[in-house]
């Protein structure tokens, strides 16, 4: 039978190092791929990963149930939003990157177009292009914005349970979430 | 229909925004309205874009591993970083310092009491103590107060005095020698030429000081006059030098250095005078403890002034790399090429007027810059396991001698948007790139810079089918020789990436053919780019016929022997307005075949035979040939 969350963060209190490890591994993936969209930057994101985790850890016991997921993204929101706000004065640095100021995206187009010779490059060029977009239309959102809509949309999550999440009502959590739609209305490319 | 939902009301019905009745209003309108269905379609549409980004992502194992080690460990107990909010320090250190204060005046008032109690002459005691001088004024003063109480007070006011007297003298003596014990003058009696004069008399203690008292002991690096980068593009690695004036006291200086939010390895760095450097002596860098990304230089001086230092270390985040612009000819014959250098810095530190060099080459590191820089104290090797970039070090390029400088063709419009020259010149295993003059580069920034253009370059447009290597499509090369016969090859050419363009009519519009990344190309070295799939040339072979013979059996009657004979045809469509060269290259999966064909053809290697084709535009090609090949003991009769 598969352990509830409760009692892998019961086991891990009581020092049962498999459990934390199990926890990971369950929201892992998409805890990740909050951080991704909130930071805008696999690096950065997997720094503030390791300091969600590591909370989680240290908090362990102040967890009182039901909701562990909700918790833990109540954790990484917090972490993100202090690392943006640090991330201003310490920026990280990827050397996966490589800066090209005059056309920062002229080195994704080429890789994406020789990674991947399954369709049109012109196709593979423009969607690199169009996903660009996106991802700087989301960075642009105000912080509270985007964490709102990344967790209502790419995390599917109620918007009660991101109300939970943000420690705010469910009506700021709409309003936040209008806002940043109709930011995006307006920016987000036509595909 | 009247009353349209507008856009507001739309994304809230699209996204469950609205309260429950006017979702229900909305949907009661839009089953009615079909400009109001094709406008919600329309957003539906454009908010689809968002999917982009959907994509999953997956966590390291090693990510995973390095979580679950953190959590084996037990819980921290939170503690108050009091470096962290400098405020609290601050307060805490005012409070001290007004405890301190009080408690050694009333201490004074008390002792002072005492001594009044038991001295009949207080005025002798003061003269003694001031060597006569506040004592005699004071003792001489026509406005003598009543007796008891006007010692009293004087003795009180001189010791105060007294004390701040002694307050300022320490901090006279602080500031020009650490160990020499104070003075007890008046620091408003004193010049700073007496002070100079004084401190060259002074003997230098033999003994270093364990450690500043004091911030006020210290001296922090002033701003530099020049500094000097060479970046290495093989690995996250540029080496720094700057120049600063120190001003220095004779005695023991402490120098002290931070480098909080930069990529600085500080186990590198290096501090050497340029001058005097007999009478200084750079004794030792000290890492405080509980004091991150900080370090102290204890230097000896045996002068006092100013005097000039080369800080060398090793940085991250300083980046370059070549780029290169090819833009074929309408007939794609002959192409213009333009080659780049992208310097990035992403070092957290600016660098003004930095004298920059380049270097192409390998280097070996132990440890990465990076990994060192974030190392919470500066002592003991990163943690392993932890490198993210695995390209690193995999750039190694070959690397040859010589030495070229390659001279630009523009018009300058003025001297300060003129370009930079690069000059390039080889330094034993690796190539150097020195660019002219000086260059900003300010964190965060990148900065591009010409390194080469050549027109006319002779190129040689190639397609390329082979199924063993690219499944069933044409790939389609440039090929050019990196020499003096295409313009080229007054330098090796570094690895990066090129874009290739090509005039796409005559009003030349330009239009993207592909891009690809190149190696290191020596002098003389032919390169062929590859472009990615040929669109516009189609490659259809069909199996005709297949059949075995030439059957060998084996004394139990088993086969033994056979051959297989396929009939094949490969029909070739090119669809450009130009003639093309390709070479269609088969495998047969054994080293034992012959070849039948009109076309001919070469044995590219002992499974391969290639073909080599010219194909008219908008036309088709038919290829045919038959294989045989020989398999069990058949392969004995070819070879004999």
């Amino acid at each position: 039978m598969e352990n509830t969350d409760k009692s892998l963060i019961d086991a891990h209190r009581r020092g049962d190092p498999v459990a934390f490890g199990e926890l990971v591994r369950r929201y892992g993936d998409s805890v990740l791929g909050y951080l991704i969209r909130m930071s805008g930057n696999r690096e950065q994101a997997e720094d503030l990963f390791q300091e969600t985790f590591k909370r989680v850890h240290e908090k362990a016991h102040t967890f009182h149930g039901p909701q562990f997921k909700g918790w833990l993204f109540k954790i990484a929101t917090r972490v993100t939003l202090d690392g943006i706000r640090r991330g201003k004065r310490i920026k990280a640095v990827s050397l996966n990157q490589h800066l090209d100021c005059d056309n920062p995206n002229g080195e994704q187009l080429a890789t994406v177009a020789l990674a991947d010779n399954s369709c049109n490059p012109s196709e593979q060029a423009l969607k690199v292009e169009q996903t660009e977009q996106v991802r700087r239309a989301i960075e642009l959102l105000p912080a509270r914005q985007r964490a709102t809509l990344i967790l209502a949309y790419y995390q599917q999550l109620s918007y009660p349970d991101v109300a939970e999440v943000l420690g705010c009502s469910v009506g700021t959590v709409k309003t936040q979430m209008f806002r940043a739609l109709k930011t995006l209305a307006h920016k987000l490319p036509e595909i | 229909m009247e009353n349209h939902l507008t856009e507001n009301e739309l994304i809230e019905y699209r996204f469950g925004l609205s309260s429950q009745e006017q979702q229900s209003i909305s949907s009661a309108h839009l089953a009615g309205c079909a400009e109001c269905r094709e406008r919600l379609e329309k957003l539906k549409k454009k908010f689809a874009a968002l999917d982009l980004l959907r994509e999953d992502e997956h966590v390291s194992e090693e990510l995973i591993s390095q979580i679950t080690a953190q959590a084996r460990q037990p819980a921290r107990v939170k503690v108050v970083q009091f470096y962290k909010s400098p405020w609290i320090g601050a307060v805490a250190a005012v409070l001290v310092a007004c405890f301190v204060l009080l408690m050694s005046n009333l201490n004074t008032d008390k002792s002072n009491q005492r001594q009044f109690a038991r001295d009949s002459k207080p005025e002798g005691r003061i003269v003694s103590k001031e060597s006569g001088v506040k004592g005699q004024v004071q003792a001489d003063s026509p406005t003598r107060m009543p007796a008891q109480d006007t010692n009293s007070k004087m003795e009180m006011a001189t010791t105060t005095e007294t004390a701040q007297e002694e307050a300022t003298t320490r901090i006279v003596a602080k500031e020009t020698s650490d160990l020499i014990a104070p003075t007890k003058v008046r620091a408003h009696d004193v010049t700073p030429a007496e002070i100079a004069a004084a401190d060259a008399s002074k003997p230098i203690p033999e003994q270093p000081p364990f450690a500043p008292a004091s911030a006020i002991e210290l001296v922090t690096l002033p701003r530099r006059d020049n500094v000097q980068l060479t970046i290495y593009n093989s690995a996250d690695l540029t080496l720094v030098r700057e120049r600063r004036n120190l001003t220095l006291k004779k005695g023991w200086n402490w120098l002290q250095f931070m480098w909080a939010n930069t990529l600085i390895d500080p186990t590198s760095l290096s501090l050497e005078p340029l001058e005097q450097a007999g009478k200084i002596d750079i004794q030792q860098l000290v890492f405080p403890a509980r004091l991150r990304e900080l370090g102290r230089w204890l230097i000896r001086s045996e002068i006092s002034g100013q005097v000039p230092f080369e800080i060398t270390y090793f940085t991250s985040g300083l980046s370059w790399r070549a780029f290169y612009m090819g833009t074929l000819s309408q007939d794609e014959k002959t192409m213009k090429m333009q080659g780049y250098v992208r310097i990035g810095n992403n070092s957290g530190e600016d660098y003004d007027n930095a004298q920059t060099r380049l270097i192409v080459g390998q280097v070996h590191i132990l440890d990465e810059i990076a990994q060192l820089a974030k190392r919470q104290y500066p002592y003991d090797r990163p943690a392993l396991g932890i490198e993210r970039d695995e390209r690193l070090g995999e750039r190694a390029a070959e690397i040859t001698n010589g030495a070229v400088t390659l001279n630009y063709i523009w018009a300058a419009q003025s001297l300060e948007l003129s370009r930079k020259d690069i000059k390039k010149e080889g330094l034993s295993e690796y190539f150097l790139y020195t660019i002219e003059g000086t260059e900003t580069i300010l964190n965060d920034w990148g900065k591009r810079l010409l390194s080469f253009e050549a027109e006319d370059i002779a190129v040689e447009s190639l397609y390329k089918y082979d199924e063993e290597r690219w499944g069933n499509q044409a790939i389609r090369f440039v090929k050019f020789t990196n020499d003096d016969k295409h313009n080229l090859g007054q330098t090796p050419i570094p690895n990066g990436d090129v874009k290739i363009y090509s005039h796409a009519d005559e009003q030349s519009y330009m239009s993207y053919v592909g891009g690809t990344d190149i190696k290191y190309i020596p002098v003389d070295e032919e390169v062929e780019l590859d472009l990615g799939p040929a669109r516009l040339v189609e490659i259809a072979p069909k199996l005709m016929d297949f059949k075995t013979e030439n059957y060998i059996f084996d004394n139990r009657a088993n086969v033994s022997g056979w051959d297989e004979i396929r009939v094949w045809k490969i029909e070739i469509t090119n669809t450009r307005t130009l003639p093309i060269q390709i070479e269609i290259t088969r495998g047969f999966g054994t080293a034992y075949w012959t070849l039948q064909s009109e076309t001919t053809y070469e044995k590219y290697d002992a499974t391969n035979a290639r073909f080599k084709l010219e194909i008219e535009p908008r036309s088709k090609h038919t290829l045919e040939y038959t294989v045989r090949t020989y398999h069990g003991t058949r392969e004995e009769s070819l070879t004999q």
